[in-house]
């Protein structure tokens, strides 16, 4: 019983931290702070310091900067503009038109960059305003790109996979791997809910692109080419086995700078302006998983993770089960954090159950990222809501209106992956095979 | 408790939590004399936490540097030992030194939901808020100074097989130690290349959780001379 009652002290103190909107990273610490001197002897200082230290310098964690600053500079070259005038020529015979610039666009963008926020800005930018100068309806393009700019946290790389990887000390090679086909196969979802809509919806059509020579197609979409290219020599490399993924994030870092260069939107301030860009937002991170590291440690001695999954084996759950009640919980989570705070504040709890109930810890990956991936766009707090709002200066109550049908094709990309979980695990399987 | 042992006369968490805290009580009471005190300071602070932001951006290099480095030299067949330890080492660097810059700079997260409730509950949240991050942040550098001093106590090297210079331990111990001592710390051999010590990397991660302390306490007192929160993001378009 006293247990029990310095259990609920330790659940008290995080929820007041994080509900007191102390920095998380920082709430992590203080709850993990609690949990030493409430549970063990060991003196919580040290123990904090040297857990950090090894967390901190671990050469794991060294894809995280380098694809955040890869993202960064492809984010301040012209990507923005080529990749609409680029893409528009060929989506404009689908029925659907071009809004399918905004699947794809992201979809692309999702591939040099592991954030959604980003792919959202780089994306929207552009397509917002010309999608709107050819009067499509105003809650199809929000829509479509609130949930589309979620790929960026799926399809690799992927920020929230390398922290989900480093937490649960996975491959993260093969967490890229496994997050290929699930996210082509959601931006599939969205395109076939666009074409859906299309042929449903009553309202104004839109007015239709000029046509184009192909000549002329090609040539629009001449910056596409070498970016498409510098995406398929970072995943190739990982997927060959010729570069483990902080290699191929070097390479990526190589590839735009030169692209940057290439196309003259390379210079002193730009490089300088990605550099502390990137620098920021690793150090945010960074600041989240030594909290993190320290909170495990403490979430150890509290017994936690193991009564919890001693339950969940004494209730015989199926996996199936499990995996739909872990979904409410993450969606309830994540209405509250981001997504790599979720999941580095529950794994040290979720994956000693995971692993007791046999479910594949790189397919748990996957799936935790769709779950995070709802989160972006649902309120109270999504992220991709306050940035749309910022772009677009509509009421957020309006665009998560918008991207309810997106959230319904994540739920629907959930039952699939229950379905056919090959789709994630294969990939990996392949490149463990060689 | 050992680790609070009296500095000048005065137990160290008196000298880390209590005095900041009377501060920040003074600045409460009276906002306009403080605000007078302690503006001069700030273009100071401001400096030195981008200054420490670009360290970081250098050490973003860095890695990037060193494993272009370890692909070539895989590719051309020659070892580089310990690539990963010193990635590591440089990973570590940016992280620490980038965490006051990016606390000033508005990237670090926190949830906003109370916060943006309304105006009353901002100021005091957000007062009581940063209050909690300052004991946190200071804890966090007393510790990182602790373990610091240990490592090179008790000689601490790495596991891996990274080495560093002699001359470079050498130089970088002259500032942590008196001039008389010098003579002794170059009687060791210049040219020597001996197993990185825990301590010389561990240097970013003191000075880094020390800014980040003093980065919270400074916007803490900020917040309360002004009423309104100092924290811009940068990252808004």
């Amino acid at each position: 019983m006293n247990e029990l009652y310095a259990v609920g002290i330790f659940l008290l103190v995080l929820f007041t931290l994080l509900g007191g909107s102390v920095w998380i990273g920082l709430a992590l610490m203080g709850v993990a702070w609690v949990g030493m001197e409430l549970f063990t002897i060991r003196p919580a200082g040290d123990a904090m310091i040297t857990t950090i230290w090894t967390g901190a310098s671990s050469w794991t964690l060294t894809a995280l900067p380098l694809f955040i600053w890869m993202g960064e500079i492809l984010y301040r070259t012209r990507l923005s503009q080529d990749m609409f005038k680029g893409l528009a020529p060929w989506m404009s015979r689908l029925p659907g038109g071009l809004l399918h610039t905004n699947i794809v666009g992201c979809t692309i963008f999702a591939a040099v960059s592991g954030s959604s926020a980003a792919t959202l800005t780089t994306v929207g930018k552009m397509s917002i305003p010309e999608l709107r100068a050819r009067n499509y309806p105003e809650h199809m393009i929000i829509g479509t790109l609130a949930g589309a700019a979620t790929l960026g946290l799926m399809i690799p790389p992927s920020l929230t996979l390398i922290v989900y990887g480093v937490t649960v000390n996975e491959s993260i090679t093969k967490l890229f791997m496994a997050g290929i086909f699930p996210g082509l196969v959601l931006a599939g979802l969205f395109m076939g809910y666009i074409i859906v809509w299309h042929y449903f919806s009553k309202g104004p059509r839109p007015d239709p692109e000029p046509p184009m020579k192909f000549a002329d197609m090609l040539k629009n979409s001449r910056f596409l080419v070498p970016v498409l290219l510098l995406v398929f020599a970072v995943i190739g490399s990982m997927y060959l086995g010729y570069a483990t993924a902080t290699e191929a994030a070097a390479v990526g870092v190589v590839g735009s700078l030169t692209l940057a260069a290439a196309q003259g939107s390379l210079n002193w301030d730009t490089f300088v302006a990605s550099l502390l860009g990137a620098t920021r937002t690793s150090a945010m991170i960074a600041l989240i998983l030594m909290g993190a590291a320290f909170l495990s440690l403490s979430m150890g001695f509290t017994g936690i993770p193991r009564a919890l999954a001693a339950f969940i084996d004494s209730m015989s759950l199926s996996p199936l089960v499990l995996i739909m009640v872990l979904t409410v919980f993450y969606i309830i989570l994540g209405m509250f954090l981001d997504g790599i705070s979720s999941v580095v504040l529950t794994m040290a709890i979720v994956e000693p159950m995971i692993r007791q109930a046999g479910i594949d810890v790189i397919w748990f990956g996957i799936f935790i990222v769709v779950v995070v991936e709802m989160a972006q766009v649902t309120p109270p707090i999504g992220f991709n809501l306050f940035v749309l709002q910022g772009m677009t200066k509509h009421e957020i109550s309006y665009i998560s209106k918008t991207a309810l049908p997106m959230v319904g094709l994540m739920a629907l990309m959930i039952v699939i992956l229950v379905i056919w979980p090959e789709l994630a695990t294969w990939l990996p399987d392949k490149i463990r095979a060689r | 408790m050992n680790d609070w042992a009296p500095v000048l006369g005065v137990p160290l968490w008196i000298w880390l939590f209590v005095f900041p805290s009377i501060i920040c009580v003074a600045a409460l009471l009276k906002p306009k004399l403080l605000r007078l005190w302690l503006t001069p300071i700030w273009p100071w602070l401001d400096k030195l936490y981008r200054l420490s932001g670009l360290i970081a951006a250098c050490f973003m290099v860095l890695i990037l540097l060193l494993i272009v480095a370890q692909m070539i030299a895989r590719w051309s067949n020659v070892s580089f030992p310990g690539s990963t330890e010193f990635a590591g080492y440089a990973m570590a660097c940016t992280s620490f030194f980038a965490l006051a810059y990016a606390l000033t700079t508005g990237a670090h997260i926190r949830v906003s939901v109370l916060l943006n409730w309304n105006d009353w509950l901002k100021f005091r949240l957000d007062a009581l808020a940063m209050y909690v991050a300052a004991f946190i942040a200071t804890y966090f550098a007393r510790y990182a100074i602790k373990t610091n001093q240990f490592s090179a106590m008790l000689n601490d090297t790495t596991q891996g097989q990274d080495q560093v210079p002699q001359w470079l331990v050498n130089t970088v111990s002259m500032f942590g130690s008196w001039p008389t001592t010098w003579a002794d710390i170059w009687s060791q051999p210049a040219n020597d290349w001996i197993y990185t010590p825990m301590w010389l990397p561990q240097i970013a991660m003191s000075i880094g959780s020390v800014l980040l302390a003093i980065a919270v306490w400074d916007h803490l007192m900020r917040l309360l001379v002004t009423q309104v929160s100092q924290i811009r993001m940068e990252s808004i378009e």
